[in-house]
């Protein structure tokens, strides 16, 4: 299998994922502050978390057993894990067999049923609620993204990321069908519920009634915590840089440094405009009721449906 | 404009017609549903645009601005009125839930796709996409109409339908005679007018609305 991206590039992009998931969450939440007519905190203020709950010790409720201790480290190997299959410096298959898009969906799915898992085994009154809600939106949200996944791929005949960013090629938006604009509707609409926040889940709170995946945290703490925080940092930008991947994926084609440096700054740009779409979203709607959140996914279903329909009939 | 590039341009404007068509559906308050529908009628203006520079047909210029006019910003604007002036409750009562709809929806824009593509060679002659496109925004608008309760939400699904029937004309045989379709938009204007007075008289003579009018026995 002869690729474009050597084994040192992937784990780059890899390495670039992790690192860069908590200052896209300081960006976001920066520009909500804005938004909101106050300061805001640092931009660096995520990071700057992760590192006071690295310091901790850790306490675990007496009901856990002992495998507890190892799901915030497992989510977090299944998240990074996911990150290494998406192209974000450069467009085109790895030189390495990787594994394809159903594989980062799988690892994805993985890594939500240990947190759920974990919330379970923690004998905790708001993590069983909160693992119980997570698992009533999961089977929504994955159909969705599965579709929208198929809906790319068949029209580039292979389920390998970074093959399917490079069928789309270099005049992306010029070259979209009538079956990408539903694709993308639908992946918008997803976008929200996949990264937990508003109008589906809301990251800010710890009030009962509102949470989904900050419920399934209440028991874990210290470094367990910090890796649970720094998992979802980077779920939330491996599924930015899918929808890059996914819809535009324009990257320059050069091997030299300078090329690098140029693809590290578009997908820098796109994962900005993104993460500004998002802010702005969670600033202008409110949460939905738990039980309007099926309708809401159910539009993103249909659409990815259609958009299926279109490719193929 | 070469004629591929304008046969993608009615597919891309057939895709978002189709989502504006699935948010009118999924809609669960009746100002977004006047919206989408307001932007559906926006999305047909551009189409009869885009057809008329490439066609040079004189009349679709003509259509497109009435249609820019009429269903983008009068029609729309009428329905807001009302809704405003009769203060009814804002939210959409689905006869069957607004999943099933959307599931039934689904069905409908398959079903044409799978009807449209047993023409065959017939369909090479018309533009792209937009026959099954059309013929699901019908549908589809006759299935709303069919599932609410209100008349109100009604009339949204008989304006997307007229929509689906306009994209239809105009993609297929571009553009029935001016004269038609100025009698067709003239003929909703009308409907939209006869059926708002009613609706509004209903409400201040009886408060009901039609959902209550089964009740009614000789």
């Amino acid at each position: 299998m002869i690729g474009d991206r050597s084994f040192g590039l992937v784990c780059l992009e890899m390495a670039l994922l992790l690192l860069a998931g908590p200052l896209v969450t300081g960006t976001i939440q920066k520009i909500k502050a804005r938004l909101q007519c106050r300061t805001g905190a640092d931009l660096l203020q995520p990071y700057r978390d992760l590192a006071k709950l690295f310091r901790k010790d850790s306490v675990q409720a007496d009901t856990a057993s002992g495998f507890f201790r190892s799901i915030p480290v497992l989510v977090l190997a299944a998240t990074v894990t996911a990150g290494a299959l998406v192209p974000v410096i450069r467009v085109g298959p790895p030189a390495l067999p990787l594994g394809d898009a159903i594989l980062l969906l799988g690892l994805l799915a993985l890594a939500r049923f240990l947190t759920a898992i974990g919330a379970l085994d923690a004998g905790g009154a708001f993590g069983g609620m909160g693992a119980s809600r997570e698992m009533t939106i999961a089977p929504l949200v994955e159909p969705v993204l599965m579709m929208v996944v198929f809906s790319t791929a068949v029209a580039a005949g292979t389920t390998e990321l970074g093959a399917l960013a490079a069928h789309r090629g270099t005049e992306w938006l010029l070259a979209w069908r009538a079956a990408d604009f539903l694709g993308f509707a639908a992946m918008l609409m997803l976008l929200p519920a996949e990264t937990g926040r508003i109008p589906v889940d809301n990251p800010d709170t710890h009030l009962e009634l509102t949470m989904l995946h900050e419920g399934m945290l209440l028991e874990h703490s210290g470094p367990g915590l910090g890796c649970m925080l720094l998992a979802s940092h980077t779920r939330q930008m491996v599924t930015l840089a899918l929808v890059s991947a996914l819809f535009f994926p324009a990257g320059p084609a050069g091997t030299g440094a300078a090329s690098l440096l140029l693809g590290v700054g578009t997908s820098a740009a796109k994962i900005l405009v993104l993460a500004i779409f998002l802010a702005l979203v969670e600033s202008s709607y409110a949460k939905l009721r738990l039980f309007r959140v099926p309708q809401y996914l159910g539009i993103g279903f249909v659409c990815a449906l259609v958009a299926l329909a279109l490719r193929i009939l | 404009m070469s004629a591929d590039t304008v046969q993608s341009i009615i597919d891309d404007l057939g895709a978002l017609l189709l989502f504006t068509m699935i948010l009118i559906v999924a809609a669960g308050q009746i100002y977004r549903a006047i919206y989408a529908v307001a932007a559906q009628s926006l999305l047909i203006a551009i189409a009869g645009g885009v057809l008329a520079a490439a066609t040079g047909n004189v009349d679709l210029w003509v259509i497109a601005a009435i249609t820019l006019v009429v269903k983008a910003t009068l029609l729309p604007w009428v329905l807001h009125w009302v809704v405003q002036r009769m203060n009814v409750r804002r939210e959409i009562e689905p006869v069957i839930p607004i999943a099933g709809t959307l599931a039934l929806s689904v069905l409908i824009v398959v079903v044409s796709f799978q009807v449209s593509a047993s023409l065959g060679p017939v369909r090479q002659a018309i533009t792209g996409n937009a026959l099954p496109v059309g013929i699901a925004l019908t549908l589809t608008g006759v299935l709303v109409m069919a599932t609410r309760k209100t008349a109100l939400t009604q009339m949204v699904g008989l304006f997307a339908s007229e929509n689906g029937i306009f994209f239809t004309a105009m993609a297929v045989s571009q553009g029935m005679p001016l004269i038609i379709e100025i009698g067709v938009i003239l003929d909703v204007i009308l409907a939209a007018l006869v059926m708002t007075i009613m609706v509004l008289r209903v409400r201040s003579t009886v408060d009901a609305d039609i959902a209550d009018l089964d009740r009614l026995r000789g």
